[in-house]
């Protein structure tokens, strides 16, 4: 039975089509949903864990149809949302404790001991929980989501806010329990996480699936080297036989090439040509950064005004 | 129904962990009954103690039950709401649970003003008589408290909601009969008061004081109850799928 499995997803927001036909499928792995903000990745997990139904098509999750039977679908997942929901004046285990109670697990107590352990909480498990730091209560919600031993977890920007020691820890943690055989469903804006730890990520955006495979499978189909320029003043574009132009990531422009070393100076020669004064300009093999960056195109022009819309449309739902 | 005291338990811990809230929501009963009903220097009836009470009692209802959607409220601003809806758990417990949490919440408050009026010079009732004015408080309160939740699932932020709270309880009050009877207000006032349904709960709760079993404002007071209840679940339906 494929953990999740959606077809064709879509979900309309009045004139904004926030999903539009996803169709993927994702098993005993963990699975990252990339894209900028307002691109769909909310409103995606928001429909795969049975809060939101979609205008059409289809999603199940472990065999159960999220529409038709929402309850069963329920209780072989946990969903994490971004906001850090913790009771900060509920000691951890509390916190742990009345999610054991609201799933009904047998001897809660003892099942709220060894999460605790798990996370390694146990220390400081009777202070209340504003005392924790973020990566703290991180691993609680990832505590309370293991209470009933789900199949498939939803992590929503599971590493947002944290320092860098706290996100390595999570994403240890998220690599434990997918070894144990479970589904994990993260959306990330961290391409250097979704590259080290995502056995597979999907590129979203404006509601559509822009890439979809390994990490590995998708540096390696942009060419085989990356060039980055950065020109003093305006950039003038080039055509060049050897180097093809990705997009442009601030400052940066960039270009991949089959041959990176023969390409340079051809670059080089090229840019001078049209008039560019080169400042600097470098090789280095892609990363997924260049991956999303080539699949999703330029990303500050109208996005700020894409994104007001979608807040204004989540509103309206509400 | 295990949801529902799971969910209760868990407003209650953090209700009496919020030290300052626990405290307001002692003191301000209190404070009401002494100022208004021992310093205010007005005499309309002959105990002015025992008219003002029921009001008293209703106001500290209304307080507290229009403070069920701020519950509910922050549950949905701070993502908690979204991880109980994708739970197995029926998810009418979480409006219910708040329902009832803020309505037991409102009846341990007015056991603190009862005792404090009869220990200022208010008369002692019947245990029967206590029965049954915690019974309109606490259909009142469920009222009150289910209206509320509707609102709050309606609006989006805490700002939009403590506008209406603040706009809703204060007019209430003083339109209700809660401080002066019909017979001394101007005519426009006593038309309000007679339709606003704090007057129905201060009422039927004097009634009880004055020895009589008030049948019609209490299974009214139900039946205004019950079909808020209903009308907050369909809402509630409506806005989680």
């Amino acid at each position: 039975m494929t953990a999740i499995l959606t077809e064709d997803l879509t979900k309309q927001f009045g004139n904004l089509c926030a999903v539009d036909g996803l169709t993927l499928a994702a098993d005993r792995e963990i699975f990252g949903l990339l894209g900028p903000n307002g691109s769909g990745k909310t409103t995606t997990v928001l429909m795969l864990t049975t809060l939101l139904s979609q205008t059409r098509g289809s999603a199940s999750i472990c065999g159960y149809d999220t529409v038709r039977e929402p309850d069963r679908v329920r209780s072989c997942i946990s969903y994490v949302p971004q906001d850090m929901a913790v009771d900060t004046n509920l000691t951890g285990r509390e916190n742990v404790l009345f999610f054991a109670r609201l799933y009904g697990v047998p001897n809660p107590k003892d099942r709220v001991d060894e999460l605790l352990a798990v996370m390694e909480l146990t220390e400081r498990a009777d202070d209340l929980a504003k005392t924790y730091s973020g990566g703290m209560r991180r691993r609680l919600e990832l505590a309370e989501a293991l209470v009933h031993e789900p199949e498939v977890i939803f992590l929503d920007e599971p590493t947002l806010g944290l320092d860098v020691g706290a996100r390595k820890i999570i994403w240890e943690h998220i690599h434990a329990l997918n070894r144990k055989g479970m589904t994990i469903f993260v959306t990330t804006h961290y391409m250097d996480e979704a590259d080290r730890f995502c056995d597979r990520v999907g590129i979203i955006d404006h509601g559509k699936i822009a890439a979809l495979g390994k990490p590995s499978e998708l540096k390696a189909r942009l060419m085989k080297d990356v060039i980055t320029v950065i020109v003093d003043g305006d950039y003038s574009p080039v055509q060049l036989d050897g180097a093809v132009f990705v997009g442009r990531s601030g400052e940066e422009i960039l270009f991949t090439a089959e041959n990176g070393r023969e390409a340079l100076p051809a670059l080089a020669d090229a840019l001078n040509r049209a008039g560019n004064r080169v400042r600097s300009m470098s090789l280095r093999e892609p990363s997924l950064d260049d991956v999303f960056l080539q699949s999703v195109g330029r990303q500050e022009e109208e996005h700020g005004f894409e994104e007001w819309k979608f807040r204004m449309m989540l509103r309206g739902r509400s | 129904m295990k949801g529902v005291l799971t969910y209760i338990h868990r407003d209650f811990i953090r209700w009496v962990r919020y030290r300052v809230g626990l405290v307001s929501a002692l003191v301000l009963p209190a404070a009401w009954l002494l100022f208004v009903g021992l310093a205010l220097p007005v005499q309309f009836t002959g105990n002015y103690l025992d008219f003002i009470t029921p009001g008293i009692l209703v106001m500290t209802i209304l307080t507290t039950g229009i403070s069920s959607g701020s519950l509910l409220m922050f549950d949905k601003i701070l993502g908690f709401l979204n991880k109980f809806l994708a739970m197995p758990v029926p998810r009418e417990s979480i409006l219910i649970s708040k329902i009832l949490f803020i309505t037991v919440r409102g009846i341990l408050q007015t056991t603190i003003i009862l005792t404090l009026a009869v220990l200022i010079g208010a008369t002692l009732l019947h245990p029967v008589q206590y029965g049954l004015t915690y019974l309109i408080l606490f259909l009142f309160g469920v009222f009150i408290s289910a209206f509320s939740t509707t609102v709050a699932l309606y609006l989006d932020d805490h700002d939009s909601f403590a506008a209406f709270s603040a706009m809703v309880t204060m007019p209430l009050f003083f339109t209700s009969s809660a401080l002066m009877p019909y017979d001394v207000m101007p005519g426009w006032l006593s038309a309000i008061a007679h339709v606003n349904p704090l007057s129905y709960a201060i009422d039927a709760i004097r009634e009880v004081g004055a020895g009589n079993v008030p049948v019609i404002p209490i299974t009214l007071l139900a039946v205004f109850a019950a079909v808020i209840m209903v009308i907050a679940g369909q809402v509630f339906r409506k806005v989680t799928v």
